[in-house]
């Protein structure tokens, strides 16, 4: 039973609603209070990426750094790119037939383009919550294990705990415990997109890929959400396209902007949101288009 | 880190265990297991068509290879008494073609009014608990054997609603034509109801907004929107009622006769195909059994070619909107 | 009935009646197709209701004797063919639809393959299904003539699960059989010892004799002689899978071509059924590292089954209510003496019965025709009930 987590770690929960919690420390304040922090490793290299729909030029000649264990937005007008790109990072757009793409994206030694790459173990590692909460007709716990009972070869125990783990750290684990084998439809939506990021966290992913996960939301299940992504980071890499500006400068460390498949600026979100260095950025920003 | 050590989520050090990962060589294999079981799958129906193709070509080609018999003779003659004579006998298929039209005319005047209008009244005025009746009549009736229908039509069309009318055969085509009508209309009705349906809302409400009435609307605006799928409706009805069999065998009599006369017994295509088999005199290799082919090869061309046609009509009116 | 409320006022109240007359028209024709159903009920039910009891349900078809006749074995060979030709359709259909719908091949070829397919598919349906009773025959019964057809009082070409005995009569008035070996004759004349086995399952040997007064006088002993020359004659023991190709005039046969008749429909309705699946639950099972077999296998399948089930129950109705094809592979049969022992075996059907019994000079066998209807009538309306619930419920079970 080693590999059972460990649960006595759990602190005594406590109900927080995401809007009362005193504010977060920001990104400066928090490389302050740890600084092992500030050694930022690579996660993921993206170079001369251009990513094609048919003739259609969607994505042009990216390059772009992810750090590891930090929240990167995306952000730009409708149409942009950002979820084409967000998809070739676990190469969901090999179940469009007109997507195609050139370029690199490096994960570690791995290159996600190469048509060689197994898409069954990078999306294991590389996981995904969609716009719209998803979750499978099935019931909370098996919409959970579906990852794990994919990808490991786990005993009913196991899986048991990896489920409780993983809608603990989504934090829905409290509201749904009781109810664990019945159907996920039946959640609202906050709690079913929280489910929907349990269900990515249960493979064990060492990046997370958000295409606007608060979208469909109401602002208490935003805030929800916002402070999982925010608690998130401290293990995972996170990328995240949001239209709110709000969101990104609340929970992001880098931000990247983009326009017609380019990126304008990227930079730390702070930075950027303060002080852009582009005119573009800062009428984008400030909500004068978009 | 103090904010995240009192979350319910267990902050930093609340980290998943790790499990042996199932190599994803079995997962791939599967997949490509099963990709050929489902071409294969695919195939049949391929070769269904395939099949049918071949075997009425082969078949046929043994009919007319028989002595003295060509194809336009086939094509053009208007007597027809294979397996009735022993040696010579007439081959021209007018006989059990013009009694599948005349069935299939006498259906088509009952089914394509009462279909169309069922699916106008379902689609535009029906109340909810009409609804609730008329759909479900129409989906029992659509789903009667029609055996059934053709035991309908003997039983009880031509002694009940016929014999008073006039001098109606026992077996007669009218009475035949009505029973193909009946299990056509709830096929015109859902179909077309479909195209009345798929008829956007907007053009609805532009019409009304014009101060149109409910009448106007439907005959001046949603009707000819939806033509074509009215259209492919009627289409698929036709080819449904040419290739009908059970009805004919039992209502439509067992002589092939060539006349415009709706009263006596016509033997279509198909009824003829099914009293064959009936005789059991069907033996591999005589005229009477490759007649069975030749017959059956312009019915599939028929039918085919009509469905075909109601199909492409369908789709047009599928983009249309979609 | 709506209200138009922007009429012009001045020829409103004309064009207003117009309209609600056209509805009323619309009204009384529609219900037109209620007033049908019901007089064909009525019919059938007042022609056949007294006719319903056990032993009709029970019985045999007789010949000229209307009252005594009963759809036993037509019931038994409806459902027998009906279960068959629904495990062969439905499985193969739904893996049509899945490839039709979840597998959008990259390659050229696949491609065409796809969409030739589609196209077939609805011109499938379109297909009167006398010709597929004919293809059945070509294919099913014939095998293309590939191999010599099967005919009365020849060995049939290629067969497993028979054993060929002959059988004989000892002179101590007892029936004993012997195996057949490389003999074909229907017929053949003793002319040497044989090991046989007795009713009993004794296997002896059995001694020929020239004449009776060589054999012992003892009525047991008597038992193991038989007179040289006397005939012995061919007998087939088959076993339950017993088979043989071509499939001959079979319930197999039957089965098969009624399978092609409803595959175009259990095809159609099962894309249905997939297509109604979100998409966004595919992507959340690709984007799981889910292989595209196992996103069918574990979340699309199970989303769709109640459709499909649908579906293919509705399809199973139209099977067993299709006599054209029937007909054509498996011949008009109305009854058989020795019931159904295997799947080579000749069965009677309910509409085909109903179809014989129907066209009968006998008037009698109208009335018989009639409760058959009945019956065939019920059990459709079982099969679609059933399929109305299994959707129900799992409608419940998913919202
Ligand atoms: N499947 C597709 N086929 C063809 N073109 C596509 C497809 N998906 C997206 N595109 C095009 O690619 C461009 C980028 O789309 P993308 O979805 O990445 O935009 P986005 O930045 O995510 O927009 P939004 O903020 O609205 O989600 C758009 O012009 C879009 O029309
Ligand atoms: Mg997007």
């Amino acid at each position: 039973m080693k590999d059972e987590p460990k649960m006595d770690n759990v602190a005594t929960p406590k109900k927080t609603h995401g809007m009362l919690k005193p504010k977060r420390p920001t990104l400066s304040q928090r490389n302050d209070a740890s600084p092992e922090k500030n050694e930022q490793k690579l996660a993921i290299r993206l170079e001369d990426f251009n990513a094609y729909y048919g003739e259609f030029q969607a994505i042009k000649n990216i390059n772009l750094d992810i750090m590891a264990r930090q929240v990167t937005a995306f952000i730009g007008p409708s149409g942009c790119g950002k979820s084409t790109l967000l998809k070739w990072i676990n190469r969901m757009n090999d179940i469009v037939p007109s997507a195609w793409a050139k370029g690199s994206i490096r994960m570690g030694d791995l290159e996600i383009l190469k048509k060689q790459t197994d898409v069954v173990s990078l999306r294991r590692r590389v996981g995904m919550v969609f716009q719209k909460p998803n979750p499978f007709p099935k019931s909370i716990f098996d919409n959970v294990a579906f990852g794990p009972r994919l990808h490991f070869k786990i005993g009913k125990q196991d899986l048991a705990a990896l489920v409780e783990w993983s809608l603990r750290k989504a934090a829905v684990w409290d509201e749904v415990k009781d109810r664990l084998h019945k159907s996920a439809l039946g959640l609202s939506g906050g709690q079913q997109q929280r489910l929907c990021i349990a269900r990515a966290i249960a493979t064990g992913p060492e990046v997370l890929l958000m295409d606007e996960p608060c979208s469909a939301l109401d602002p208490a299940s935003t805030a929800r959400v916002e402070d999982l992504v925010y608690e998130l980071r401290e293990q995972y890499t996170i990328v995240m396209v949001t239209h709110n500006m709000q969101q990104a400068s609340r929970c992001s460390d880098r931000t990247a902007f983009f326009f017609e498949g380019e990126i304008v600026e990227e930079g730390e979100t702070e930075q950027l949101f303060t002080r852009p260095k582009h005119q573009k950025t800062e009428d984008y920003v400030s909500g004068k288009f978009g | 880190m103090s904010s995240s050590s009192v979350s319910e989520t267990g902050g930093p050090n609340f980290v998943r265990p790790n499990f042996p990962v199932k190599s994803s060589a079995r997962s791939h294999r599967n997949q490509a297991i099963m990709v050929s079981l489902l071409i294969g799958c695919a195939l049949v129906t391929l070769g269904t068509t395939v099949g049918i193709i071949y075997m009425l070509i082969k078949e046929s080609m043994g009919f007319f290879a028989g002595d003295d018999i060509n194809l336009w003779e086939f094509l053009t003659g208007t007597k027809w008494s294979v397996g009735r004579t022993q040696g010579k006998f007439d081959y021209g298929i007018w006989p059990l073609l013009s009694g599948t039209l005349r069935i299939t005319a006498i259906a088509m005047i009952l089914a394509l009014p009462l279909g169309l209008v069922t699916a106008i009244y379902l689609s535009e005025y029906a109340p909810k608990s009409v609804r609730a009746i008329l759909k479900p009549t129409l989906e029992i009736l659509a789903g009667i054997p029609t055996v059934v229908l053709g035991f309908f039509a003997v039983k009880f069309i031509t002694p009940n609603l016929l014999a008073p009318l006039g001098e109606f055969k026992t077996f007669n085509a009218t009475a035949a034509g009505i029973a193909v009508g009946i299990l056509c209309i709830p096929l015109v009705a859902s179909l077309a109801e479909d195209a009345l349906r798929a008829v956007p809302r907007t053009l609805r409400e532009g019409a009304y907004g014009l101060g149109s009435t409910k009448l106007e609307t439907t005959l001046k605006v949603i009707v000819p929107a939806a033509l074509s799928g009215i259209i492919s409706a009627f289409l698929l009805a036709v080819a449904r009622a040419i290739g009908e069999t059970m009805v004919v065998a039992l209502a439509a009599g067992s002589s092939p006769t060539f006349t415009m006369d709706p009263r006596g017994p016509s033997q279509t295509m198909t009824g003829f195909i099914v009293h064959t088999f009936q005789s059991e005199s069907v033996v591999p290799g005589t005229p009477g059994y490759y007649s069975i082919y030749a017959v059956a090869a312009l019915l599939f061309l028929i039918t085919f070619g009509i469905t075909l046609i109601g199909q492409i009509v369908r789709m047009r009116y599928r983009e249309e909107y979609n | 009935m709506a209200n138009d409320y922007y009429s012009n006022p001045k020829k409103e109240s004309g064009r207003k009646l117009k309209s609600n007359v056209f509805a009323m028209v619309c009204l009384v024709i529609s219900s037109l197709a209620v007033v049908i159903l019901i007089t064909l009920l009525a019919t059938i039910f007042i022609s056949g209701g007294s006719w319903l009891n056990w032993e009709f349900l029970s019985g045999v078809h007789k010949e000229d004797n209307p009252e005594g006749s009963g759809i036993g074995q037509a019931v038994l060979g409806s459902a027998l063919i009906c279960l068959l030709c629904a495990s062969v359709a439905i499985p193969i259909g739904i893996g049509t639809a899945i490839f039709l719908e979840e597998f959008q091949p990259r390659n050229k070829i696949l491609r065409s393959l796809h969409g030739l397919v589609q196209l077939n598919i609805s011109n499938l349906a379109g297909v009167p299904s006398i010709v597929y009773g004919i293809l059945g025959l070509t294919t099913f019964v014939y095998l293309f003539n590939l191999v010599p057809s099967i005919q009365v009082n020849k060995p049939i070409p290629w067969e497993v699960g028979a054993t060929h005995f002959y059988q004989t009569k000892t002179l101590g008035r007892t029936f004993v059989k012997f195996p057949a070996g490389d003999r074909e004759e229907t017929s053949i004349k003793l002319t040497q010892n044989e090991m046989c086995v007795d009713a009993d399952g004794n296997t002896f040997e059995l001694k020929l004799v020239d004449k009776r007064s060589e054999a012992p006088k003892d009525p047991e002993l008597k038992k193991g002689y038989a007179l040289r020359g006397r005939s012995a004659s061919r007998l087939t023991e088959r076993s339950p899978w017993y088979f043989h190709l071509p499939l001959g005039k079979s319930l197999l046969s039957a089965a098969l071509t009624l399978a092609l008749v409803i595959l175009p429909i259990v095809i159609i309705s099962s894309q249905e059924a997939i297509r109604a699946v979100p998409r966004s639950i595919r992507e959340a099972a690709f984007g799981m590292g889910a292989t595209r077999w196992q996103v069918v296998r574990k979340t699309v399948l199970p989303a769709a089954t109640p459709g499909i089930m649908t579906g293919a129950i509705l399809s199973m109705s139209r099977a067993i209510g299709e006599a054209a094809p029937v007909l054509a592979v498996m011949g008009g049969v109305l009854g058989t003496t020795s019931g159904i022992k295997s799947l080579m075996d000749q069965t009677p059907v309910l509409p085909v019965t109903i179809y014989r019994w129907a066209g009968d000079e006998n008037a009698g066998f109208e009335n018989a025709s009639s409760a058959a209807i009945i019956v065939l009538l019920g059990v459709l309306l079982i099969m679609n009930s059933i399929a109305i619930l299994l959707r129900n419920r799992y409608e419940k079970k998913l919202s």
